[in-house]
């Protein structure tokens, strides 16, 4: 798995490219942001192939850690396999979830 | 052209107390899902794509339409909060938006369109805009016109039902129902105006059918039943002998007992609603209206194997007894061995079974009973499938009889004893066929160990023949 | 029809058990030859397998030998059984009382496998877990238009 990061429209926004599983997501658990932990942040999941409950997991932290500090986590582009999972376990009330990077980080701050 | 549809939890909660069982946007408007129809007018408007979206779960939406290659359409899926209004909608599924025009459909509407008409070039004409309301929700577009001419408003010769109660969802059914032409594409097969019927449909002599009617699939009619004027018989129903259903909707997989008459209501599992002011009656007594389970192929398989091993505990515990006790019996006089021809199942096979008759007078012959001796011989025919251990009362066969075979459910097969006896019902008569009919169509394997069980105590209890 | 294999317990082979049993579903929805809902079928075995396979990984406990875990599919006319077995300590499986609606950040896994799949069993053998994991093949349901 690789993440990376870039800025957008003045908004952070992390890159995950691979799968986010039982393997990969302490990786992910891990990453510190460049960015400040109030800033919203958006997550880029068009590369992401599979996700399993503990990429949900992982996900489900960091944007707990984000909110506790007044900041916001906000994904976007899923593909099927992903929404799917989210779908399943009702996690898609937590975020709020676009389908275009651009449109994710002119909304994001936004709330 | 693409249609984008939005519709929230809050606007379709009621109908999800009313009919639990379905998600909302696939309850079947004569029997044809909610979803189809919204897929249908999309098509007939041009569209090339459709996005379901909600803030409530779609999963059931997307096992039943998949990417939309049924339709020869892509049909996406995407969730959004409760909070967001249009146009954060629209923004989180900017991508989908981008390119073209937009017909966005929101809130539990139905459109009242007709397939006959080409909506297309309306559409592509209309100016970006509220196109229709109504307190439900509402029909507009996004996206600039086309090249070419541009039309207005009044143009559209559509109009929305907003779907609000369990009242107008019947009187919508039954306006659809009513069509000799209808504008909408209704499943089942159609030879003639006003009468639908599905694929593997029993509608046994006697039973009569008055248009309007839609039938679904898999469906029963028994005999000296009448359905309809105005009836909607859903998939996987059975109505049993001498009822009548007019005026009303019968929702999938539910059994209508005998003698019963549903006029204007909505009947749905074991509960019937009336739809003018919504009250709803659960029947407690299964034997009049109650949900049918589907029993898969493995669950016969099962049932099988269950009776079987019923049939090898039995006869391990009376073998002995049977043995020391049969010659006494015999010696006694009390012990008759007959042969009679039954009836093996609804196709009219015979099977010629060997069986006894005990006369229970006298401590021998009364323990003899009690452990249901004479049913001994039977229970080697279970073993080798012929028979169940528990069913619906072996019919012998004579010309009395054969009429009466024709109207019983199909899945009744000849037994060692009775569902009647199980419920203490004596053993002819129309109580006990009630009984009979009624496990015969919801029987499953784990109630027939139950119901033998008690078929074997009631045989304890059982008083002497005088 | 049935395939064993046979992987170390580590976290690192979570992605080819999980791959194995999508190419594995996906091979057997070619065999029944239907096109509808493919990737509904194979995606819940990647995602079952992927689960069950980092729960054996999670409670394995520490011993000399390598500890592996059994990756075995079989399938009859119209369904597919992965079976995942350990030989971990016995481990109780039951229908999962996950409150959902408080977002835990764990404990899904199980939720998603009952969720996913049609049957699942468990059973203790010789010291070995099985977790049997059965999904059935629908053909198109829909309605006849």
């Amino acid at each position: 798995m690789i993440i990376s990061e870039k800025l957008c429209n003045d908004v952070t926004v992390i890159s995950i490219k691979g799968t986010i599983d039982a393997k990969t997501a302490p990786e992910l658990k891990k990453f510190e942001f460049a960015s400040a932990l109030e800033s919203p942040v958006v997550i880029d999941l068009s590369d992401v192939d599979f996700l399993d409950s503990s990429g949900l997991g992982a996900l489900v932290g960091i944007a707990r850690k984000k909110r506790d500090q007044g900041g916001n986590v906000t994904l976007a582009c899923m593909n099927n396999k992903v929404r799917k999972v989210f779908e399943i376990t009702q996690v898609y009330k937590l975020f709020d979830i676009y389908d275009d990077v651009e449109a994710a980080t002119l909304n994001a701050g936004k709330k | 052209m693409k249609a984008l549809i939005i519709i929230k939890e809050q606007d379709y909660s009621w109908i999800r107390e009313v009919l639990p069982h379905v998600h909302p946007l696939l309850v079947p408007i004569c029997n044809k899902p909610f979803a189809e129809f919204l897929i249908d007018f999309s098509i007939l408007a041009g569209c090339e794509a459709i996005r379901f979206v909600s803030d409530g779960p779609l999963s059931d939406v997307e096992h039943y339409c998949d990417d939309g290659s049924r339709w020869g359409i892509a049909v996406s899926y995407s969730s959004i909060q409760i909070a967001d209004e249009l146009q954060q909608v629209i923004k989180k599924n900017q991508r989908y938006c981008s390119d073209g025009k937009i017909i966005v459909i929101s809130g539990f509407i139905f459109i009242h369109y007709n397939k006959q008409k080409d909506y297309k070039k309306l559409f592509a004409a209309l100016p970006e805009g509220e196109i229709l309301n109504c307190i439900c929700g509402s029909l507009s577009l996004s996206g600039a016109p086309l090249d070419g001419q541009k039309a207005i408003v009044s143009d559209v010769a559509l109009s929305l039902t907003g779907l609000n109660s369990i009242d107008v969802y019947y009187r919508l059914s039954m306006e659809v129902l009513g069509y000799a032409s209808s504008p909408y594409v209704l499943p089942g097969y159609s030879n003639e105006a006003y009468c639908s019927i599905g694929s593997n449909v029993v509608i046994t002599k006697g039973a009569e059918i008055i248009k309007p009617v839609i039938i679904g699939n898999n469906v029963q009619i028994l005999a000296g039943s009448v359905i309809g004027p105005d009836a909607v018989i859903g998939n996987n129903v059975i109505v049993d002998r001498d009822s009548t259903v007019s005026a009303s909707i019968v929702m999938d997989n539910t059994y209508i007992g005998e003698h019963l008459a549903v006029t204007n209501r909505i009947a749905t599992e074991n509960i019937l609603i009336e739809p003018e002011s919504g009250a709803s009656m659960a029947m407690e007594d299964p034997h009049l209206l109650t949900g049918i389970k589907k029993i898969g192929s493995a669950e016969t398989i099962v049932q099988s194997l269950v009776h079987g091993l019923m049939a090898l505990i039995l006869i391990s515990l009376q073998l002995i007894p049977f043995l020391l006790l049969l010659p006494i019996l015999t010696m006694q006089g009390k012990w008759k061995w007959y042969k009679n021809t039954s009836y093996t199942t609804v196709s009219g096979k015979t099977l010629k079974l060997t069986t006894a008759t005990l006369e229970r007078n006298g401590l021998i012959s009364t323990l003899a009973g009690a452990l249901s001796l004479d049913r001994l011989p039977l229970l080697f025919r279970v073993l080798s499938g012929q028979l169940a251990i528990i069913g619906g009362g072996a019919v012998v066969a004579n010309s009395n009889t054969v009429a009466d075979l024709s109207s019983a459910p199909s899945s009744n097969r000849a037994c060692v004893f009775s569902y009647a006896e199980a419920e203490d019902w004596p053993l002819t008569g129309g109580d006990s066929a009630i009984v009979e009919r009624y496990y015969a169509v919801h029987g499953n394997p784990f109630q027939d160990i139950i119901m033998t069980v008690k078929a074997l105590f009631n045989r304890i209890l059982e008083k002497n023949t005088p | 029809m049935t395939t064993m294999m046979t992987l170390p317990s580590d976290i690192r082979y979570v992605r080819l058990a999980s791959l194995a049993a999508l190419k594995i579903a996906e091979i057997f929805t070619e065999c029944i030859n239907t096109k509808m809902g493919n990737e509904d079928f194979c995606h819940a075995f990647e995602l079952s397998v992927s689960e069950a396979f980092t729960n054996s990984v999670l409670h394995a406990e520490p011993s000399e030998q390598e500890n592996t875990i059994i990756l075995s599919f079989c399938s009859n006319s119209n369904n597919l059984t992965v079976t995942v077995s350990d030989s971990n300590p016995p481990f109780a499986i039951g229908a999962p009382s996950l409150d959902i609606s408080s977002y835990p950040e764990n404990g899904y896994g199980l939720f998603l496998i009952h969720q996913l799949m049609d049957n699942v069993s468990y059973a203790r053998e010789n010291g070995t877990n099985r977790v049997s994991m059965t999904k059935q093949y629908h053909m198109t349901e829909g309605n006849n238009l």
